[in-house]
């Protein structure tokens, strides 16, 4: 019998045409009339268990269960069953069966059956069937009885199946603690046995139950690793069979690298050392191939492991002259060669003397020359940055000096033409910027003087001018200098001619050197705590609307550059222009796969940014939606049985742990969250409660969610020193499991407010129903309020949210804790006053805080009053933070949602209850009337906000007042600058302005700015506020 | 810099370098899994010092059915190799054909008789790459890709068959001269 997961069952052979026919053509009540009759006159239970499987197709409910009925009693009664009729059970329950349900029944009938027919072939259907339920107890079960039965067959397959899942459980939840230890030592045991066979002897044939395979070696490293001591792996590991090294010379890199991660986890640098020598000479002496030794990770090991040496000027000395035989080899490749250069770079880092802090007046150290040849040779490759950036950012400020003045300059004399000059003037920029973000460029002044804060505490040693972090003249600096070069590049068709065969358009570096620059000096800095400000109010508009606009008229020339269009598609969410942010992250085509660690970039926080997003023809988050719907729809991890039947051992290892990890993903959590509060805000129905999910099934408070947003694509001129370069540009911290627990728990908060029975409901015993109701709300909130305030008071937790998802997390769960006292206390009872008092108090305390930062902007850009600072009006600050109107509207209506689920549940009691009695304490009500009072006051000033912002959006002379807020107007030029700050700004302007073309040059830009913003409060005007 | 080593599935997670660019395609997850579940030595990929992904080949072993067995188009075992591709800022240093050499071994190790691949007709600087490498056109497969890569107007095109033999191909049996001239269905493509 071979069927697909959910295909039916084909029935044996020997039943007759009538019943298969009535069977293949779904005719149920014929096949149970038909095999009720067979099963009288033959007495085969087989024709019973057809009877079963056609009854559970039928509607009815007691119809549907008989197969599970039937399950059961096969598992009570402790016979070993037919395998055609397990199929047809396991068929008919197919949609009612969950996977521990399956664990409990079907899963041990399979490894009864087995246990019974260990040598059929159909031990390893019962197999995969219980690997399809993640059933790892009975798959293990099967596993070793089909070891054990095949033990002399020669099939190797059966012992590492056992093993392998011997393993899985020892790490499984499926496992108790007690049993993961016997678990453990018993996989242990097993492999040391088979290692020890090959060990012994002289040649491993595939009979024999030793280790031969690379997967049964791997597989022999992790579990060692994992369970065995570090002194009993470093033991085997000198085997000169199955140590890393014999394996290196087999070919097989991977267990190589997995000893080396080992002793580097360990700090054994000197084993490091002895097997990166031993690995790099085989390289060398040809008995391995030199792309199995000449990873740059190999050749940093070794650097570092001879830098950590007792004898390290020998130790350093022999990496010095292995690295020179290799260089000397012919067959290296591009590749290689580079490996080997930027060696001998980490090298020169790795010294035991830093010459130029010894006293040496001179800049140009060996680490500074060898940077200068690095650079020589690759300066024009697109990863030439990145190869020296941290290198660059160690070294001493007299060795930056020698660098940036002596070495530097001296190359860029020597190159002669065109091209090449401009990548290392461009390349110099961004070094220039990197040093503005790094610490030794800077000397600490005096940060109090005369008992006044000093508001420049450092000195620039590069500019020697007074300055705060970072240093704002240089930074200026470089801003100009990157624009004269940009400049050079678009006026000479010769150069402009030559990109398309350059490794990277050098304009691009140049924008985002100038882009970074101007960010920097307006201000923009990461969000770290929840008081942090909304994103812009600290900012200065105009730099801020100056670098945005430089990267957007470099990405007009460049549209298919990745790091451009993921910087922008980010600055322009700050900007509050969503539906613009999305048309430049659409061409990305950021789908299936690479949803889970690219989606975060654009969609974290959509839903607060701009739900009017959700109202386009294609359900925002369907395709994420779908991703997880298919790679998650089993609880057996995808592809899983693949590996198995293909013996990839630490395959079947990795998908497990990826498939765990894919479960816990943060970005999952957000996507759910994010849909259902966009369905929310327009009214939608919400088809499910968030916590009865496939999707969420899993997880609970103990559950760590993880965030694997991969940032890999930006471009990061910042030094290692400081923060990376979307820490900048975020709304707020990114994805963690803090918030996503948060979120997950305030959704599950607003489904049992927000819950209806279904208007047909009319319980059979409706005082009954009502207790139980109660016994459930409030266990429900009572549990939500615990984890809710569990996870508020973690002390990583503020750090994980901004301002006002601190503030509405918070008052969900004090909401939580009023309405479960508000319903716990009937007219009859005290009424717990203080309690109720702090928790309301609390709540008005927090929502008033969130509702003055709103209401601060809110009143200002009524009177579209201009900031006298910053030279914007407050609709600037509005439009740029609407992440805070949606929270003050998610906090209101939450308030008002659970007042008026408080009232409704007084009301039923009335209704129920004709003497009054268990209805609810009048103070409670009259306490959540009151919170509800203020949130309806609340709700309409945000309505007012958003119809006010509507209007001034319609207004006119937005091109006007937007390039005014760039490049500054008449009114706003020399406002409050002083005449030497006013001519630097104009500087950086005049800058900005040579390479958008001037005012001209950014109209249509404007256009776009303020079309989105117009985009974005339609949207919300079709947001519901009840 | 790179490092190479065999594909892991937390990898994925690391994909943007490679997969953002808009020539190399984004598969399913079951896909990417199904490669590294049956043919883990032939799925490698190269890193930077981040961990970012710059550079991958995915490849598998395999042979035409037994029922295809007297069929002129039956393929003997070989190794195949499905997608390679390189981060733009790790092209030039010999990414891609230090993949290929990898997979080349593996195929070795697994005895397969050569590997293969599909490219095509147009794309000019694959094809040298290939031959290069010491591949050669086996055979044309007409109106292969439903649609043209340079050529709007056109619905199809012609796909090389490329072959290079490994070492089990002693005598060379299964590579030929003027292999382009060799032109078969899609439907004779196993």
């Amino acid at each position: 019998m071979s069927y697909g997961r959910y295909g039916r069952p084909a029935l044996k052979n020997s039943v007759d045409v009538q019943l298969q026919t009535a069977f293949t053509d779904s005719n149920w009540n014929t096949v149970i009339r038909l095999a009720d009759k067979r099963f009288k006159t033959l007495k085969d239970p087989y024709y019973e268990a057809i009877r079963i499987a056609a009854e559970s197709q039928l509607d009815g409910t007691t119809e549907r269960c008989t197969a599970l009925i039937a399950i059961d009693e096969l598992v009570k009664s402790k016979a070993v069953p037919d395998y055609d009729t397990l199929e047809l059970l396991e068929w008919a329950a197919r949609d009612y069966l969950y996977d521990t349900e399956y664990a409990e029944t079907l899963g041990p009938l399979r490894a009864r059956w087995v246990k019974a027919n260990p040598k059929s072939k159909f031990s390893v259907k019962c197999l995969q069937s219980c690997l399809e339920y993640w059933d790892l107890v009975s798959a293990q079960q099967i596993a070793t009885t089909l070891d054990k039965a095949f033990a002399n067959s020669g099939d190797r397959q059966y012992m590492f199946w056992s093993i392998t899942l011997t393993y899985l459980l020892s790490v499984s939840p499926q496992c108790s603690e007690a049993s993961k230890k016997v678990y453990s030592l018993l996989v242990v045991k097993q492999l040391e046995r088979a290692a020890d066979i090959t060990e012994n002897a002289e040649k491993v044939e595939s009979k024999d139950r030793g280790l031969l395979q690379e997967e049964e070696i791997s597989l022999y490293y992790r579990v060692m690793l994992s369970h065995g001591s570090k002194e009993d792996f470093i033991s085997r590991m000198q085997s000169p069979k199955l140590g890393p090294l014999a394996q290196l010379k087999e070919g097989r890199k991977d267990l190589f690298y997995q000893a080396l991660n080992a002793y580097e986890s360990w700090g054994e640098w000197d084993r490091i050392y002895d097997l990166c020598r031993q690995a790099l000479r085989l390289g060398l002496d040809g008995v391995t191939p030199t792309f199995s030794v000449c990873d740059y990770k190999v050749w940093k090991k070794f650097a570092l492991a001879a830098s950590k040496s007792k004898d390290q000027e020998t130790a350093l000395g022999e990496v010095q002259s292995i690295l020179k035989e290799f260089i000397a080899l012919k067959t290296n490749t591009a590749m290689y060669k580079k490996n080997i250069a930027l060696a001998l770079l980490d090298t020169a880092f790795r010294q035991p003397e830093v010459p130029g802090s010894s006293g040496n007046d001179s800049g140009v150290t060996p680490r500074v020359i060898q940077i200068g040849l690095y650079l020589d040779s690759y300066f024009d490759k697109l990863s030439a940055f990145d190869d020296v950036k941290d290198f660059v950012a160690e070294l001493s400020f007299e060795e930056v000096k020698g660098l940036m003045e002596e070495v530097l300059p001296k190359m860029l004399e020597e190159k002669s033409d065109k091209s090449s000059q401009v990548i290392l003037k461009s390349l110099i920029c961004k070094l220039r910027y990197l040093l503005t973000t790094c610490t030794q460029t800077l000397s600490h002044n005096a940060s109090v003087v005369d008992g006044q804060e000093q508001d420049k505490p450092y000195q620039c040693r590069l500019c020697s001018t007074l300055t705060s972090l970072p240093c704002e003249s240089c930074l200026r600096s470089v801003v100009t200098e990157a624009a004269q070069i940009y400049q050079q590049i678009v006026d000479d068709s010769e150069l402009l001619a030559a990109i398309p065969r350059l490794d990277k358009d050098p304009r691009i570096d140049l924008a985002l050197v100038m882009g970074n620059s101007i960010l920097k000096l307006s201000g923009l800095r990461p969000r770290t705590s929840d008081v942090a400000p909304a994103p812009l109010r600290d900012v200065n508009p105009s730099l801020f609307l100056q670098a945005v606009l430089v990267l957007d008229t470099q990405l007009k020339v460049t549209p298919s550059d990745v790091a451009l269009r993921l910087l922008l598609a980010q600055l322009y969410l700050l900007l509050g222009c969503a539906s613009y942010a999305y048309q430049i992250w659409t061409p990305l085509e950021v789908k299936r796969t690479i949803q889970d660690s690219l989606s975060p970039l654009f969609f974290d926080r959509i839903s607060s940014l701009s739900p009017g997003l959700f109202t386009g023809t294609r359900p925002l988050m369907e395709p994420l939606r779908s991703y997880y719907n298919n790679s998650l729809h089993s609880s057996c991890p995808l592809r899983i049985w693949d590996a198995f039947s293909s013996g990839s051992y630490s395959s079947i290892l990795e998908m497990t742990e990826f498939d765990s990890k894919l479960r816990r993903s943060c970005t999952l959590m957000m996507s759910i969250v994010e849909e259902r509060r966009a369905t929310r805000a327009f009214g939608g129905k919400i088809e499910c409660e968030i916590g009865d999910l496939a999707l969420t099934e899993n997880i609970d408070d103990t559950t760590t969610l993880l965030n694997k947003t991969d940032y890999g694509s930006f471009v990061n001129l910042e030094s290692p020193h400081g923060p990376p370069i979307q820490e900048f540009l975020r709304i707020g911290p990114e994805l963690s499991n803090e918030r996503a627990h948060l979120s997950f728990l305030s959704e599950q908060y607003l489904d049992l407010i927000h819950h209806k029975p279904p208007k047909d409901h009319r319980p059979y015993k409706p005082s009954e129903a009502a207790l139980k109701e109660r016994a459930y709300t409030f266990e429900t909130l009572s549990q939500l309020n615990n984890s809710l305030t569990s996870f508020i008071h973690r002390p990583t937790t503020p750090a994980a949210l901004t301002s006002p998802e601190a503030t509405y997390y918070t008052i969900i769960s004090l909401l939580s804790a009023a309405v479960l006292t508000a319903l716990s206390t009937t007219r009859a009872d005290p009424y717990p006053s203080e309690t109720m008092s702090v928790i309301t108090s609390s709540i008005r305390t927090a929502f008033t805080g969130l509702r003055t930062r709103f209401t601060s902007s809110s009143s200002s850009s009524s009177s579209s009053s201009t900031n006298s600072t910053n030279g914007v009006d407050e609709t600037f600050y509005s439009l740029t933070d609407m992440h805070t109107l949606s929270h003050v509207r998610e906090t209101a209506l939450a308030m008002r949602h659970s007042a008026a689920f408080v009232q409704a549940w007084n009301d039923r009691e009335l209704a129920r209850d004709r003497s009054g009695k268990s209805t609810l304490h009048k103070d409670g009500l009259a306490e959540l009337k009151a919170l509800d009072a203020m949130a309806a006051k609340t709700i309409t000033e945000v309505k007012g906000h958003i119809q006010k912002l509507k209007e001034q959006l319609g207004g006119g002379g937005w091109l006007d007042k937007m390039l005014d807020w760039t490049f500054g107007g008449a009114a706003a030029e020399g406002t409050t600058e002083g005449e030497g700050e006013g001519e630097k700004t104009a500087k950086v302007r005049k800058a900005v302005e040579d390479v958008v073309g001037g005012r001209e040059g950014a109209e249509e830009w404007v256009g776009k700015v303020v079309e989105s913003w117009g985009q974005g409060v339609k949207g919300w005007g079709l947001v519901r506020m009840e | 810099m790179a490092n190479f080593r065999q594909f892991r599935p937390d990898d994925l997670n690391k994909f943007s370098k490679c997969n953002l660019d808009p020539f190399t395609e984004t598969y399913e997850l079951g896909f990417y899994l199904q490669y590294h579940a049956k043919w883990p030595s032939l799925f490698q990929v190269a890193e930077d010092q981040h961990g970012n992904i710059i550079g991958y080949i995915m490849g598998k072993l395999e042979s035409s059915p037994d029922y295809y067995k007297f069929s002129e188009h039956y393929l003997p075992w070989h190794a195949h190799i499905t997608a390679v591709t390189v981060a733009p800022e790790a092209r030039r240093l010999g990414i891609g054909k230090m993949l290929t050499e990898q997979l080349e071994a593996a195929a070795d190790a697994n005895d397969a008789w050569f590997v293969d691949l599909f490219v095509r007709s147009t794309n000019h600087k694959a094809i040298q790459f290939y031959k290069s490498m010491g591949y050669s056109i086996f055979r044309t497969v007409k109106d292969y890709y439903g649609d043209h890569s340079s050529d709007p107007t056109k619905s199809s095109e012609d796909a090389y068959d490329m072959r290079k033999p490994m070492k089990r191909d002693v005598k060379k049996e299964h590579i030929r001269e003027n292999g382009e001239k060799f032109e078969v269905d899609p439907s004779d493509v196993w």
